[in-house]
């Protein structure tokens, strides 16, 4: 195991898993109480567009994909405001057209592409410093900026009317959680790949909304939750060489489904008790 | 001077008037009931005061309009809709709100009995006991005016009777300007000082002895309604 761990690959691959799991776990309390589960999917997806038209110019494909997913998520949020819209319906509309964008871009680059498997599943184990160091830039602004904002925002997630008069700027706050989400979302990519990486944001909080008696153990269990996700599904991937977005994202299903029966037994145990 | 003053208040939606040509002032330190069938436009008025839709007309609060007085106003809703299995207790909700509370707020969670909820999540409480949190979290802003929007919705009778103390004292002993969009004609007959009828156009305004007439209520609600005079033990 350790000679695993001494690798520079992994130990970049375990840098880049941790720092995520803790901005997508943080960042997904805020999906779920927004009720847009689907928004990180949305995006994710969308930003196919990106990471085409990246590799047709010949560009970071990351880089494109995160300011494109920027815009996207700011669209959104604009959408949801100007047409009064249900915003899984605006996602729908700017997930299948981004998508629908970068095949149609990607028709125009022939042969394989390596970039766009590794784009689509996810491929941590490739992970570059150059990329480690926009995921470390990038994620401390978002955490600063989720630690400066974070009641503001829940108050406006929780009800917005509250929100506009304890003079809390809707459509700022709003926009600026859109676009963060975003940028979250692609960082993840890399990890898990468009047609995984929400599971980074859903997963973690659905665990512990299992057990936590309060926000602040919501926070943290969330992020336990998905630093253990990661850890495990990494090592458990290199040992049995699969890939490794998928095998973290089926850890954390296996431990959904553990901590489930564990508060059933509890639950029975307890309340067989109460009853002798 | 009035806490509130409305001239012309017009609020089309789409093609459809909501409120037509409204008028009315609030006394300062009054408490006063907002009435009127379903769709006539009482949730409209108080979104027209909270400065969240457009409208026609002028609104002034303290001499303030509408954006400029936020800070004084405090605003309890009528649905909080959110994901009940969240883990978010009452404490953690509040601090939400207002994050540094002070010595003064923690005599609001006292006087709200919310201090016995501290602990409680906000998905597990009654409906009368988060009507409760919801006040305690608009006066933590020390409001002038406070708008209740069906804020006794869904309690059951002992709760009403701890919510309609609660309102009576935060406006008695903290002159406190209260609305409060009402269906129960009967509670607001001897709770309110004034009373604004509302159905589309403005119904009627003033005290409710005064101005809850048979001939209005047959406006409001047709004729088969009447106030009956009973007391809620």
């Amino acid at each position: 195991m350790m000679e695993i761990l001494a690798l520079p690959f992994m130990q970049r691959a375990v840098i880049a898993g941790v720092l995520l799991a803790l901005i997508l776990a943080v960042l997904g309390i805020f999906v779920v109480l927004k009720r847009m589960a689907f928004l990180s999917d949305g995006i994710a997806h969308a930003s196919l567009a990106g990471v085409a038209a990246g590799i047709l110019a010949g560009l970071n494909p990351l880089l494109v994909a995160l300011g494109l997913s920027a815009i996207l998520g700011a669209l959104i949020a604009w959408l949801e405001r100007r047409t009064k819209l249900a915003g899984d319906a605006l996602i729908g509309l700017v997930f299948t057209g981004g998508m629908a964008l970068g095949v149609v871009l990607l028709a125009f680059k022939r042969g394989y592409q390596p970039e766009l498997v590794s784009f689509l599943f996810g491929n941590i184990l490739a992970v570059q410093w150059n990329e480690l160091i926009i995921m470390a830039i990038l994620g401390l602004a978002i955490l600063i900026f989720l630690m400066i904002c974070y009641k503001r925002l829940i108050l406006m997630l929780v009800n917005q009317d509250m929100a506009h008069v304890a003079g809390i700027p809707i459509a700022v706050y709003q926009t600026l959680l859109y676009v963060t989400v975003a940028i979250a979302t692609v960082l993840g990519i890399k990890l898990l790949g468009i047609v995984l990486v929400s599971a980074l944001m859903i997963m973690p909080v659905t665990m512990a909304k299992l057990v936590a008696k309060s926000f602040r153990q919501l926070i943290v269990l969330s992020v336990v939750a998905a630093e253990l996700m990661v850890v495990l599904g990494l090592l458990t991937s290199v040992t049995f060489d699969l890939p490794a977005g998928a095998v973290i994202v089926l850890c954390g299903l296996a431990m959904f489904f553990a901590l489930l029966a564990i508060k059933t037994l509890i639950k029975q145990s307890t309340h067989l008790s109460s009853r002798a | 001077m009035n806490a509130v003053s409305v001239k012309n208040l017009s609020v089309v939606l789409g093609e459809n008037t909501i409120l037509n040509h409204v008028s009315f002032d609030v006394t300062k330190g009054s408490l006063n009931a907002v009435i009127g069938p379903n769709g006539s436009g009482k949730t409209t008025l108080f979104k027209a005061l909270l400065g969240l839709i457009p409208f026609d007309g002028t609104i002034k609060i303290f001499d303030k309009s509408t954006k400029d007085a936020m800070n004084r106003v405090g605003y309890v809703p009528q649905h909080f809709d959110f994901d009940r299995t969240l883990p978010i207790t009452v404490r953690e909700f509040l601090s939400f709100a207002k994050p540094d509370q002070s010595k003064q707020d923690k005599e609001v969670c006292h006087e709200t009995k919310v201090d016995e909820l501290n602990d409680k999540l906000i998905g597990q409480l009654s409906g009368g006991q988060l009507q409760r949190v919801l006040i305690a979290n608009a006066l933590m802003r020390n409001p002038k005016l406070l708008l209740l929007d069906e804020p006794a919705a869904g309690i059951d009778m002992e709760g009403e009777k701890v919510f309609y103390d609660l309102i009576g004292h935060v406006n008695k002993k903290h002159g406190v300007t209260i609305m409060m969009i009402s269906h129960e004609i009967n509670m607001v007959y001897h709770f309110a000082d004034q009373i604004i009828c509302l159905n589309r156009d403005l119904v009627c305004n003033g005290p409710p002895q005064e101005a809850l007439t048979r001939e209005v209520m047959d406006k409001l609600y047709g004729e088969r309604m009447d106030v009956c005079d009973h007391r809620h033990v």
